[in-house]
């Protein structure tokens, strides 16, 4: 009995606000759309790193010849210096370096050589031009400032490269990409709160007269509240779903069908991430909806 | 069941109060008129009641619980101990008669079976019988406030309260609604009705508490409505507003035929109240006595299980007023 006559005001208190509940669908649409863009794109930068930051290595080029780096002041790195470099990333690095790789001028000459057979934007260079370098893979790739700090500056070492800068821009990039999503999603979430509100009251108000009736008989304050409430909540469900429904639609077009297809190097979400979104996002809505009722009811509709 | 101690209501800091030390005691089962001018506290002693208000100072006990000490959570369940009418009916516009009745039990969570069974009952006692899925534009005003009647009884409160329920009413469907207040009152319901209705009250014969800007004035049994210039002073003495029988009264009234509709409904509350009344004495009580007696319109004999023939004596009474008025209205346009 009280399960049904609630149900059935609060369809009638839909029909009768179509409009505002309608405003509210669309508001909350959009503005979870962006929260879940921003969580996609955070979801997306993990992934790449998780990815790249596999293959990636800390390089320490040593000291070529007629090097201006203070450190390569004797000339070009002696054998004496490579094996006490070598010793250092045995003992004081052993916990942060995975594996040690030295690639001697005559290697990274040959890796050069198969890379570009025709010589570099048409010069020939020979092996004297090029680097010997030492490629250490770390166990943790977020560890590299401790081989910067303890390889930079030592005599024959020019210099300590870490490739992730190579990807920094991208990830700078994608990252305020996700921070821009995450600015419009939080102006959106206020203009849902204050729209929810809103409707809430008109409705409230459009049914002055049944509350005032079911306070005087002695219904509970639940009972008055409850059907305005699952109101909100329902508008505000409905627009979560259709914004989870948005997303998977982009995903699935835009990234698996579009984006897999011509660059297909690179792991991007799919509509599984927008599964593990999506109970944010019907929580978010929720949430909206309870808090901005219980703000406005109170106000409205107290016994 | 009701009972004021001292109680003062200022509505604004500085403001004259409301109320103003109000010590009233209304007892089980009583029928207590509240009358005075407006404004001279009458809707707030009731609102009182129904803790919508709070006292300034005092305490207000109603059915054994001190409101001051109630908390916001129990008010519900103080409030289904208690009916209200109003004057202007409150009734849902877009609901029938009978979802009318049916939601002041749907809210407070009654079972279906329950409200399949009391709602048809409560119509049939106010008249309303086969007038179920009408909405409340097609009835007339009395019968609007028999279905808001209804509604504030059909929980079956301890107390029912009425804010001036005739008036917006005519004299003719006023006395109807007067005797089914009555007829509430029999069941052992207290009511309390604040009203400006002389007529009724002169009538009725009840107890009469008059307030005035605030205090009480005159707290009498048996009463009369009073003296018209204490209670409107400034509308001093007039024939028209003054009680039968009292003051100078040169003028005949304004004579108003009643809507058929609402004869038709008295005549089928007093119908249903005989059926009611004959099935109890004839559970209870087999030997015949007199019929309990109704103010308004004359004894109406309860012949004993014939409830037919009981309800044919209202029939004849509302006929007998049907033909006055016909009379009147004759005699006016020859």
């Amino acid at each position: 009995m009280r399960l049904q006559f609630v149900l059935t005001e609060v369809l009638q208190g839909l029909r009768r606000n179509l409009s505002m509940v309608i405003s509210v669908v669309l508001v909350t649409f959009v503005s979870l759309t962006f929260v879940g863009a921003a969580a996609l794109l955070q979801t997306q930068v993990t992934k790449l790193k998780g990815d790249w930051y596999d293959l990636v290595e800390v390089s320490v080029f040593l000291c070529p010849d007629g090097s201006t780096a203070p450190t390569c002041a004797d000339g070009a790195a002696s054998e004496e210096q490579i094996a006490g470099l070598e010793k250092v990333i045995d003992t004081e690095l052993s916990d942060v370096v995975a594996t040690t790789y030295f690639e001697s001028k005559a290697d990274a000459f040959e890796a050069f050589t198969q890379l570009y057979p025709d010589g570099y934007q048409g010069t020939q260079l020979t092996e004297d031009d090029m680097q010997a370098s030492f490629r250490l893979k770390l166990v943790d790739p977020e560890k590299y400032q401790v081989v910067d700090d303890v390889l930079e500056g030592r005599a024959g070492v020019e210099v300590v490269e870490d490739q992730r800068e190579v990807f920094e821009p991208l990830f700078l990039a994608l990252g305020r990409a996700s921070l821009l999503a995450a600015g419009l999603a939080g102006v959106m979430l206020l203009a849902a709160v204050l729209l929810i509100t809103t409707t809430i009251r008109l409705s409230a108000v459009s049914r002055r007269r049944e509350t005032g009736i079911m306070r005087l008989v002695g219904a509970s304050n639940l009972f008055v509240q409850l059907p305005f409430m699952l109101e909100g909540a329902i508008a505000a469900l409905v627009g979560a779903l259709l914004a989870v429904g948005g997303l998977w639609l982009a995903v699935q077009y835009l990234v698996t069908d579009w984006l897999q297809d011509s660059v297909d190097w690179v792991a991007y979400v799919d509509v599984g991430d927008v599964l593990l979104i999506a109970p944010l996002l019907i929580g978010i809505a929720v949430l909206l909806a309870v808090v901005s009722s219980v703000v406005t009811l109170n106000r409205y509709t107290r016994v | 069941m009701i009972r004021f101690e001292n109680v003062s209501k200022v509505y604004a800091r500085g403001a004259r109060p409301a109320l103003d030390d109000v010590s009233v005691d209304v007892s089980r089962g009583e029928f207590v008129f509240l009358v005075g001018a407006s404004g001279s506290g009458k809707s707030t002693f009731l609102r009182l009641v129904l803790r919508e208000e709070r006292p300034t100072g005092g305490t207000v006990y109603v059915a054994g619980r001190d409101l001051s000490r109630l908390s916001s959570w129990k008010v519900p369940s103080l409030r289904r101990s208690i009916g209200v009418v109003f004057q202007d009916f409150r009734l849902l516009p877009g609901k029938t008669v009978y979802e009318n009745v049916a939601f002041a039990l749907q809210v407070i969570g009654k079972p279906r079976h329950t409200i399949r069974t009391t709602v048809p009952e409560v119509l049939e006692m106010v008249g309303l019988d086969g007038k179920e899925k009408r909405l409340p534009h097609e009835l007339s005003g009395g019968e609007q406030q028999r279905v808001a009647i209804a509604r504030a009884f059909v929980n079956r409160p301890q107390i029912l309260l009425a804010d001036e329920p005739t008036g917006n009413l005519d004299p003719t469907t006023s006395l109807g609604i007067m005797r089914l207040l009555d007829r509430i009152n029999r069941t052992g319901t207290t009511v309390v009705m604040a009203t400006h209705d002389d007529e009724i009250v002169n009538e009725m014969r009840k107890r009469v508490v008059e307030l005035s800007t605030g205090s009480v004035v005159r707290d009498e049994v048996d009463a009369v409505y009073g003296e018209r210039e204490s209670i409107l002073p400034q509308v001093g003495q007039t024939p028209v507003l003054d009680a039968p029988g009292r003051g100078a009264r040169a003028v005949q009234r304004v004579q108003v035929s009643p809507e058929p509709a609402d004869l038709e409904a008295e005549r089928a509350a007093e119908a249903a109240a005989a059926r009611a009344a004959a099935q109890e004495r004839t559970i209870t009580e087999p030997q015949p006595t007199a019929a309990p007696v109704v103010p308004v319109v004359p004894v109406v004999p309860v012949v004993p299980a014939v409830p037919e023939q009981a309800a044919a004596s209202p029939d004849e009474v509302v006929q007998q007023v049907l033909r006055e008025h016909e009379r009147v209205r004759a005699g006016r346009e020859a």
